[in-house]
């Protein structure tokens, strides 16, 4: 049996048809077609499916669509603002953050929990506040130095 | 679908409809609160019978309230709000659940609950090990009424609790401890995201004398079915003078207390051994605290 949910994505409201267990990275890369959040190990340790429910980063392979209803939820495809990246995202590219790109998404939702609580982490905090995300070219370094970027330009 | 018999999804918004679902699903209700664990086990093909999703986030069972018996911990408070709480910033007896809150991903403290890592009843978790070390007591409720029941009798199995199939945790209760108390976790672990090899939470009160009273030593993680109260541990803490010497006795003593499996992440000789070193370790942090 499906059950009729109303999700709000990037500001936008969808009304759907889902099964009771669809998780809510299955509706994003389903029905809404928004493929930046990926499905990885599926079963929250791997990261790159992190999207932000209520401001908070969030597994969306963990987190039941039905009851993400109500909630303000925001993927990869919904920080940057009248075509114009997200400083994260820019701060990526330059500093050559980004290799299969696998992982980057979860990695920018995640960060940017970070500055929006944290106005300059240093290392260890920027270091621990990705350990939920797994970057299996093994670019850390890249990553950490990208969301030092960001900060220092934010 | 990954839940073959799944029948409906229910967010109720009153504890009477909890209970009324819980009474006609039986066995085959599973309470969802951060969905950390549930989906944990449904990407693992576990969760075949269960028919009801039953999503408690509309309850207005969070929320932390502190008073002058102790501090109460509601059923769907996340573990962020727990990590961010005041009571346990600056206060020794309460170090151990700072501790294990330091563990878990950002993405798994937004939405994993108290309640919830406790039903898991899962001993490879860090959070209960520190709130059964701090004597902490589930109030649960159901169609009989509401009851508590000590963390000591509430974990009677892996994925097993004293949770009768119409019950749900409604809060976490943690005591008042004297002064002089202090706590610590640690966990050994083999990456940032992943379950406990072991993991020890320990707490001591140091006495007008300068002795430690009052011990409790946990070990989880591969340790069996349950957490396992290290008894001949605590006693071996219990009237010494804290320091080197008496915590490398007591921690030695957790080797007797424990019987840990062999699996994947270790055998049954390094559990054991690592036991009694993080045990060591433990007791030296949280010794620390009052300094």
């Amino acid at each position: 049996m499906k059950k009729l949910i109303r999700l709000n994505v990037n500001g936008d409201d969808h009304e759907l048809a889902v099964s009771p267990d669809e998780t809510l990275l299955g509706v994003l890369r389903g029905p809404l077609d928004l493929i930046g959040p990926k499905r990885g190990c599926d079963s929250g340790g791997c990261g790159c499916c992190t999207v932000q429910v209520d401001g908070k980063a969030v597994y969306s392979c963990m987190m039941y669509a039905v009851s993400a209803q109500g909630r303000d939820i925001i993927t990869i495809e919904g920080i940057g603002r009248d075509g114009e990246l997200d400083p994260l995202q820019q701060a990526f590219i330059d500093a050559g953050a980004v290799q299969c790109g696998y992982c980057t998404s979860g990695i920018i939702m995640v960060a940017k929990e970070l500055l929006n609580t944290l106005d300059n982490p240093d290392e260890d905090e920027i270091r621990h506040a990705i350990a939920g995300n797994l970057c299996r070219c093994t670019g850390y370094q890249k990553i950490v130095d990208a969301i030092k970027l960001a900060a220092a330009a934010s | 679908m990954t839940l073959p018999a799944l029948s409906d999804y229910f967010i109720p918004e009153q504890q009477s409809e909890l209970i009324e679902l819980l009474q006609r699903f039986g066995e085959n209700a599973m309470i969802v609160a951060g969905g950390t664990f549930v989906r944990g086990l449904e990407a693992r093909g576990l969760l075949a019978e269960v028919e009801a999703l039953i999503d408690i986030g509309a309850l207005g069972l969070n929320g932390i309230a502190a008073d002058s018996s102790g501090v109460s911990l509601g059923a769907t408070t996340t573990l962020a709000e727990l990590k961010r709480a005041d009571f346990i910033q600056g206060d020794a007896a309460f170090g151990a659940v700072k501790d294990a809150l330091a563990c878990p991903p950002v993405q798994i403290l937004n939405v994993g609950t108290v309640g919830g890592c406790l039903a898991a009843s899962a001993p490879l978790y860090d959070v209960p090990a520190t709130l059964l070390a701090l004597d902490g007591t589930a109030h649960v409720t159901g169609a009989g009424g509401a009851r508590e029941i000590v963390l000591t009798e509430f974990f009677t199995g892996l994925f097993e609790n004293a949770l009768q199939p119409d019950e749900f945790i409604t809060a976490l209760r943690l005591p008042v401890h004297a002064a002089g108390t202090t706590s610590a976790f640690l966990k050994l672990e083999t990456n940032a995201n992943d379950l406990a090899i072991i993991n020890v939470a320990v707490r001591f009160t140091l006495d007008e004398a300068g002795l430690c009273r009052d011990a409790r030593i946990v070990i989880g993680g591969g340790v069996g079915e349950c957490y396992v109260r290290a008894g001949g541990a605590e006693l071996e803490l219990n009237g010494t003078k804290p320091g080197d010497d008496s915590f490398q006795a007591a921690a030695a003593a957790v080797a007797a207390d424990i019987d840990p499996v062999t699996d994947h992440r270790g055998s049954e000789e390094y559990r054991r051994y690592m036991a009694v070193v993080y045990t060591r370790r433990a007791l030296a942090r949280a010794l620390e605290r009052l300094r």
